[in-house]
């Protein structure tokens, strides 16, 4: 009996990949789905293209010049990939602890909003308050993670429910703000019209992030340095440091961790919050970096797009590179395909079916072989039931 | 293959005692006869034949391990037999499974209850019926059998607001509702207090009288069998070994028949002084003059605080059922200490008890005469308290490391340089040194530890667990489920350990594997110490009851 219960847990606790199954071979049949699943999801595409009478060729060749055809299209991609690329850090970084932050919308308009506030109040050296406004929206979106992350401490509330439910209170918090005079609604002009645009007003020049270069010519912000530093410095600090040991030890198997001394609370919590810093972080960068005020939609999607592309990694952090760049890619191609005549969503619609295509193909291996365990367990229990 | 013949208990259903609800000349409700099944190359019924009669109440008596809940697994249905019959009133069947069982009048109580906890009783109820469900019905049902037996359950609560002791109550009446000929209870009364014990015999003893029905009572209870059974059958190591009327059985002649005389010669030959090397190594080594070494006993520093003490601790499960209730003892420096008894007393408990993760709700913990936080793991590291859990999936190692991140997993700072980085090399090479100090065998210490087999994941555990240079060091069934080479390497690194001075609690329900090694011996029983003695004062008869609960 012990015995038997030995080698099922060994069986159902394995990692996957670990059991029975040559390195090759499974690394073949992933690259084999990946395939299938991009050509599955052009075709698919193609079909929809041509159903609203455009062609999917004229798709492709905007989708290509619009994000990497000419010069100052790739820094235009460059630029749109930075937010997805830092929201995907922080996700990531969830992940390794064993939680799922969804809550990257919220955190992301937190940190702006916060941001917004300090951009427009502080009056200092511009490149002080460029800083303060920064670490405003890192503030702001780690404070909106760790209302989840106290959650989870003090009654164990699921970190998937109560980072989703802070999005709405976010967005509903936003739309207030910035339809208040008192907070962050721009001042109505003098002689203009009462009530005004649900907006803030544009935040100073010199708060701007630095953006070296002009379309149609390449130019790159400098979040894209700050925002591969950071993917470098996380990078290394997961693998090599002892938090980022803790902090796989604590996804993997709190219990066992904290029998080896881990604070699992603090470092699960740390790691919430921590997300949420780096959400507000790109709701900062989008803030100073080319959006330059804050209004409802502000997010233009970037927390989703980023907890997708954390999604679509699995766990490889320098993956994220360009994987975040494709994310960009598809948003500066799609707003070039309105040229071609062809409606904006199924730019939209392509973005999700090749996400699709990148998140099926590992998680379909996964489900096969947890399938394969399963029957294999099943039969070991039938066979010995005692 | 060839199967060894084993005493029948055929021949014995004449017995007199059992006579009494028993109308002559019929068939017996229910006979195996000649019932074999093996796993792989253990078998675990042996030619195995019982006989249980209408209107009686049938033990089945003996260790974990020792076949009975097979058996009975192959009476409902749930594995198929390797060989042997099965025959309901005289008459050969071939139980299919156990719906099919449920109505040829077989139904089994299991151990760990087949209730669903989010269904109120009555969809329990209606849940062992086929066909539609029918609330009126099922209520009608529960209100009859509660009448009939005394066995009281509201028919809308939900299970998990139950009590374990209503729980009980429900899975009986869920048997019952099938109108069984057979009554089959595994192991009933093992989270049980007493007097719900007696509440669950009194009502046996209805279904048996009014209905004559047979029930069948898997137990390793000592005095449960006594008190509630007509007739006892005694399996030990899968095969039947005695079958008696309960009426001319007592505590002492089952205690014997149960653990068996192979254990006893095992014990009788440390008992005559058959000191292991160690000790006399131990002794001559270190000459310690307040200390005289009596055979069998190590060498106690007198003057010196226990390694370990635990005093009056009580655990509860987040359920809030007892596991530990009031357990103390102490264990010596270079003391190995097993604590015997049967499972589930709360030998799991005591490891997590001393990693720091169980629910202490009173009592505490002193390691070399200091109080330690009881529910703090670091503290209880930092003290220098070793484990080897019982479930190493769960609390010995992570899996989805490398073997050499889990062999410096608790000494994390001890491998970091200048604050943030973790000093791989200095990983390593602690980690080859363990791989060849304890001889595991991976393909490299990088390896997953998902990768290694269940033994070598197990060295890795002692590994890490012993190279910290603990105080004490509490080992929870730590060969369970691995070969006899296991046994052997668990046993030589105890041993090593406790000559070097560690305080050593072997926790086993394997009576030979502390017999081999423990200089004293306690009982465990639900939850606390029932009794202690020396290795060369042990009784296996003693030491039977003391397991099966019976003061001795």
């Amino acid at each position: 009996m012990s015995a038997v219960v030995t080698r099922l847990r060994g069986l159902l606790a394995a990692p996957p990949g670990e059991v029975e199954q040559s390195r090759a071979a499974a690394v073949g049949q992933l690259v084999l789905l990946y395939v299938l699943a991009i050509i599955v999801a052009l075709l698919v595409t193609g079909a929809l293209v041509e159903i609203v009478g455009g062609s999917l060729a004229s798709v492709f060749s905007a989708i290509y010049t619009g994000s990497i055809g000419t010069f100052g299209a790739v820094g235009q991609t460059l630029d749109s990939a930075v937010p997805v690329l830092i929201v995907a850090l922080g996700s990531l970084i969830t992940v390794r602890a064993g939680m799922f932050n969804i809550g990257q919308t919220g955190q992301l308009l937190m940190g702006a909003s916060v941001a917004t506030l300090v951009a427009l109040h502080l009056h200092g050296p511009g490149p002080l308050v460029l800083l303060a406004t920064l670490a405003a929206s890192v503030a702001g979106g780690a404070i909106w993670a760790g209302i989840g992350a106290l959650l989870r401490l003090w009654r164990n509330i699921d970190v998937v429910i109560s980072t989703l439910l802070l999005n709405y209170v976010a967005i509903q918090a936003l739309g207030y703000a910035v339809s208040t005079q008192s907070i962050l609604q721009e001042p109505t002009p003098p002689g203009g019209q009462a009530g005004g645009l649900p907006q803030s007003a544009l935040i100073p020049a010199s708060v701007r992030l630095p953006h070296p270069g002009q379309y149609p010519n390449f130019g790159v912000g400098l979040g894209l340095p700050i925002a591969v530093a950071l993917v470098a410095l996380f990078a290394v600090l997961l693998s090599r440091s002892p938090w980022g040991l803790r902090l796989r030890m604590v996804g993997a198997n709190p219990v066992a961790s904290r029998r080896f001394g881990v604070r699992v609370g603090l470092i699960a919590a740390g790691a919430l919050i921590l997300s949420g810093a780096l959400a507000g972080f790109a709701g900062g960068v989008l803030l100073t970096g080319s959006v330059y005020r804050i209004q409802p939609g502000f997010d233009n999607n970037f927390g989703n797009d980023g907890l997708l592309c954390a999604l679509v990694v699995r766990d490889q952090p320098w993956a994220l590179l360009p994987v975040s760049f494709f994310f960009g890619m598809i948003r500066t191609g799609g707003s070039f395909l309105l040229s071609t005549g062809v409606p904006f969503y199924l730019a939209q619609v392509l973005e999700g079916l090749l996400v699709l295509a990148a998140v099926f193909p590992p998680v379909y291996l996964e489900r096969r072989e947890w399938a394969r365990r399963l029957r294999a367990a099943r039969a070991l229990v039938l066979k010995a039931a005692a | 293959m060839a199967i060894r013949i084993e005493p029948s208990v055929d021949g014995a259903t004449g017995g007199p005692a059992a006579g009494a609800t028993r109308s002559g000349g019929h068939a017996p409700a229910v006979e195996l006869r000649g019932v074999t099944k093996r796993f792989g190359s253990v078998v675990a019924c042996r030619n195995v034949s019982l006989s249980v009669e209408r209107g009686e109440i049938h033990g089945l008596l003996g260790e974990n391990g020792a076949g009975k809940s097979t058996l009975m697994k192959v009476l409902i249905g749930l594995i198929p037999a390797d060989g042997g019959e099965v025959r309901l009133a005289g008459r050969p069947i071939v139980v299919k499974d156990p719906v099919h069982a449920a109505a040829l009048g077989l139904a089994m109580a299991q151990q760990h209850f087949s209730l669903i906890e989010r269904l109120k009783v009555w969809e329990n109820v209606a849940l062992a019926h086929r066909g539609k469900l029918s609330r009126r019905q099922a209520v009608r049902v529960v209100g009859e059998i509660g009448r009939r037996y005394g066995l009281e359950a509201d028919p809308e609560a939900r299970v998990e607001d139950l009590t374990v002791g209503q729980r009980q109550r429900v899975e009986v009446i869920k048997c019952l509702s099938l109108d069984p000929d057979v009554l089959i209870l595994d192991e009933p009364t093992s989270v049980l207090s007493a007097s719900e014990s007696r509440e669950l015999f009194g009502v046996l003893r209805e279904v048996v009288l009014r209905d004559q029905r047979a029930v069948i009572l898997i137990s390793h209870k000592l005095d449960e069998i006594l008190q509630a059974t007509d007739r006892v059958t005694i399996m030990r190591d899968g095969s039947v070994v005695e079958s008696m009327a309960t009426s001319e059985a007592d505590a002492h002649r089952l205690a014997r028949a149960m653990v068996g005389r192979d254990v006893l010669l095992q014990a009788e030959m440390a008992a005559v002084g058959l000191r292991d090397e160690v000790l006399a190594a131990e002794e001559s080594a270190d000459p310690s003059p307040g200390a005289p070494a009596s055979p069998g006993t190590a060498r106690v520093a007198t003057g010196r605080a226990p390694a370990l003490r635990i005093v009056d601790v009580e655990v509860r499960a987040p359920d809030g059922r007892m596991l530990l209730d009031g357990l103390s003892l102490e264990v010596g420096h270079g003391e190995i200490v097993g604590v015997a008894g049967v499972e589930g007393n709360g030998q799991a408990a005591i490891g997590d008890l001393l990693s720091g993760l169980a629910r202490v709700t009173r009592g505490r913990i002193e390691v070399d005469g200091e109080a330690i936080g009881a529910t703090s793991p670091r503290a209880l590291l930092a003290a220098g308290v070793g484990v080897i859990p019982e479930d190493r999936h769960r609390s010995g190692c992570v899996l989805q490391l490398s073997v050499a991140e889990n062999l410096v997993v608790s000494d994390l700072g001890a491998f970091t340089s200048s604050k943030i980085f973790l000093d791989r090399k200095a990983i390593l090479r602690r980690a080859v040194e363990l791989i060849e100090a304890f001889d595991i065998s991976t393909p490299s210490p990088t390896t997953p530890m998902s990768a290694l087999s269940g033994g070598n994941q197990q060295r890795v555990v002692v590994a890490r667990e012993l190279a910290r240079g603990p105080t004490c060091l509490v080992a929870v069934q730590p060969t369970r489920g691995l070969d006899v080479g296991a046994v052997e390497y668990m046993s030589e690194q105890l041993r090593k350990a406790a000559a070097a001075g560690v305080g050593i609690l072997l926790v086993s329900t394997e009576l030979d594997e502390i017999l081999a090694i423990a200089h004293r011996i306690v009982v465990l029983y639900r939850g606390s110490i029932v009794g202690e003695m020396r290795r060369d004062e042990v009784n296996v008869e003693r030491l039977g009851l003391l397991m099966g609960g019976r003061q001795a």
